[in-house]
């Protein structure tokens, strides 16, 4: 296949340029420290290629899972935007959104920002030359949306490739805040397919978004997704993941604080059983002034389940009054479950307050025989509290609905 | 009710149960005192199923032989151990772990599960008993709790699940006067002629406020000696070390015996 048949109409010019070397960029192997727990041989089964419009219907037990959320829904199925399920009438005054694809034909310096990898890795690679649609919205200055924006990401495997990109492009205007959720399911049990999401952040200052990833992808496939951040000043990110499903779930977060008084609190739940791996590769640089970041992140680890919490502080020179914490607790319900968690911390500044902590643990087993001496049975008592561990990472979201459709994937009970 | 015959008990090859008896009638309050290291809370242990315990003998609640039970069933069969260390569990919601308790046990029983109101009900009654305030129900489990409102939470447990047979491993321990008279009242609204109650203290202080029908004295593993409540008294008079030589010296009997 030559690269010319793969480039697709309208295309961002980076996306054009970058077929032109993407056969010659090579995978990621376990010498890449970012990808060491990676399952590579899967990997190299996924095969990308430009999406194929119109994508296929969405069956409806996939469209069950979707957690129905108030406010404008953005539906994309294999790399490409469907429009009849998208819900984009009576979009709140200061909010645009368009499809990646428009822009890219329409406006594409608009995606400049979004096309320029910052890692050289194939993956990136690929979506810079396939993730040629998906959502691009904008918040206007001084706009503040209450209703989240939901953009729902759904893959089914195709047959001529397996694996699908797509892009996520969010502006928030000065002073401007929201909330968007991304959704990440699919279907194709015992297919091996993958997805491959790319979303890019700017804050204006003193812009606050808060962004949840809900990952739930069927056990066959594979996800893969980069969100980069860029925060101008006293602006505030707010990441929140829940990374459940697909055989192996990357998530990356790479955070610019690159102006004074900027905040980003990053935190997440990994539950992983079977032989699931779930990785978070987080970096938060600090690049100005009196930047505020924490990661907090846990893991709840069953059967042969492996977890990975990569987290970089890096603290550039004259960032002085930085205050970055992280944290990294691991519940392992198995003795062949496995964490894999690391500090990254390079601190290049003076007055600098840096802290990071890891535990791992397994179930009490004091608190498992008193509850069961007052007559709640093993299997209950170990739920409730793998529950309690893994709730305190849903404290801080204020969406019941997210909240619940959490809870009904990790097997709660009643809560 | 209660038949305990010959139980033994060790952990890690070290045996702390040498063949205790004890027999406790329907109704009945039976107090057993004992020094540091007698086996007090092992005993406790061995009745609400604790793992980890190589056990012998036999001890049967109701005719029911618990030693075949696990933890769980042994609730459900009426018996209750009010913890000398209640466990903190955080992120669980007392009330939810209450209602939850409450339902495992009516469900193994094949009773209908207690909804939301009508347990509330319950609960507000039972920390009446403990003067608990309600924002007791909405805390995590012991988490953070003070020792005395550790202590009081296991009454209100205790008061909720309605045992049959309740065991109080040292719910004295730790507590100042005033929370012990209230845990003290506590217990004793819950005396009746159908329940039974086995109270393990070290100090007679606390059955002063809850009066044992009767008394014995847990020293190495064993019973040695068991009576009414003027044997508490007389413990507090004379200490344990009246019993202690006994069992010295009975073991230097033995071993010279052996010897012979």
């Amino acid at each position: 296949m030559t690269a010319s048949s793969l480039i697709t109409p309208g295309a961002h010019p980076a996306s054009v340029a970058v077929l032109d070397r993407i056969g010659s960029i090579e995978l990621p192997t376990k010498r890449n420290e970012a990808w060491r727990y990676a399952p590579h041989a899967k990997l190299a089964k996924l095969s990308f290629g430009p999406s194929v419009s119109p994508a296929p219907s969405v069956p409806a037990e996939v469209e069950q899972q979707i957690p129905v959320l108030d406010g404008p829904t953005i539906v994309i199925v294999n790399g490409v935007v469907d429009s009849e399920q998208s819900k984009l009438d009576q979009l709140p005054t200061g909010l645009s959104v368009s499809t990646l694809a428009e822009v890219a034909a329409n406006e594409p310096e608009r995606l400049d920002g979004h096309f320029k990898p910052t890692t050289d890795d194939a993956f990136a690679a690929a979506n810079i030359a396939f993730g040629t649609d998906g959502a691009v919205m904008t918040v206007g200055e001084g706009v503040r949306l209450d209703a989240p924006i939901h953009i729902v990401n759904i893959s089914i495997p195709g047959e001529t490739h397996n694996a699908a990109c797509a892009g996520v492009v969010i502006d928030l205007g000065t002073a401007s805040s929201a909330t968007v959720v991304e959704t990440r399911i699919g279907s194709g049990e015992g297919v091996i397919g993958g997805s491959n999401t790319r979303t890019t952040i700017t804050l204006a200052a003193n812009a606050s978004l808060e962004h949840i990833v809900l990952q739930d992808l069927p056990i066959s496939q594979i996800q893969l997704s980069t969100v980069g951040v860029t925060q101008a000043e006293g602006s505030e990110f707010v990441g929140r993941s829940f990374n459940i499903g697909a055989s192996f779930g990357r998530l990356e977060y790479l955070v610019d604080l690159a102006a004074d008084g900027a905040r980003v609190d990053l935190s997440g739940l990994f539950f992983g059983r079977g032989d699931q791996v779930l990785d978070q590769q987080i970096t938060v640089i600090h690049g100005a002034l009196d930047g505020v970041s924490t990661q907090s992140y846990r893991g709840v680890l069953d059967d042969n389940s492996v977890g990975v919490f990569n987290g970089g502080i890096d603290v550039r020179p004259g960032a002085n009054g930085t205050d970055a914490a992280q944290s990294n607790a691991n519940l392992l319900l198995s003795d062949r479950a496995e964490i894999n968690t690391q500090p990254r911390l390079e601190i290049l500044a003076d007055e600098v307050a840096c802290k990071h902590g890891a535990t791992v643990g397994q179930l009490d087993e004091t608190a498992l025989y008193y509850m069961r001496s007052r007559g709640i049975p093993a299997d209950e008592a170990r739920r409730l509290l793998i529950d309690a561990f893994a709730d305190q990472t849903l404290e801080g979201v204020g969406i019941e609905t997210i909240r619940s459709w959490v809870r009904e994937r990790l097997g709660h009970t009643d809560g | 009710m209660l038949q305990v015959e010959n139980l033994t008990a060790s952990i890690g090859g070290t045996q702390i149960l040498k063949g205790l008896d004890l027999s406790v009638g329907t109704g009945e309050v039976h107090a057993i005192m004992g020094p540091n290291g007698s086996g007090k809370s092992t005993f406790a242990h061995a009745l609400a199923g604790r793992d980890g315990y190589e056990i012998g003998g036999t001890i049967t609640l109701d005719g029911q032989d618990l030693l075949d039970m696990e933890p769980e069933a042994r609730a459900a069969a009426g018996l209750f151990l009010g913890f000398q260390y209640p466990v903190e569990i955080p992120g669980v919601n007392n009330m939810y772990f209450l209602r939850t308790a409450l339902n495992s046990v009516r469900k193994t029983r094949g009773e209908d599960e207690i909804g939301a109101r009508d347990f509330l009900a319950v609960a507000n009654k039972a920390m009446e008993l403990v003067e608990m305030k309600q924002d007791f129900l909405h805390r995590a489990v012991n988490a953070g709790f003070s020792g005395g409102e550790k202590k009081r939470n296991e009454i209100l447990q205790m008061a909720i699940m309605q045992p049959r047979l309740a065991v109080l491993d040292e719910t004295d321990s730790g507590l100042d006067i005033d929370a012990l008279r209230v845990i003290a009242s506590g217990v004793n609204s819950l005396r009746g002629p159908d329940r039974s109650m086995i109270v393990i203290t070290h100090y007679q202080r606390l059955l002063d406020y809850i009066e044992p029908d009767f008394v014995h004295v847990l020293v190495d593993g064993k019973i040695v000696k068991s009576g009414d409540r003027t044997l508490a008294m007389h413990l507090e008079v004379n200490g344990y070390a009246d019993f202690i030589d006994e069992e010295n010296d009975a073991a230097g009997r033995a071993m010279s015996g052996a010897k012979s």
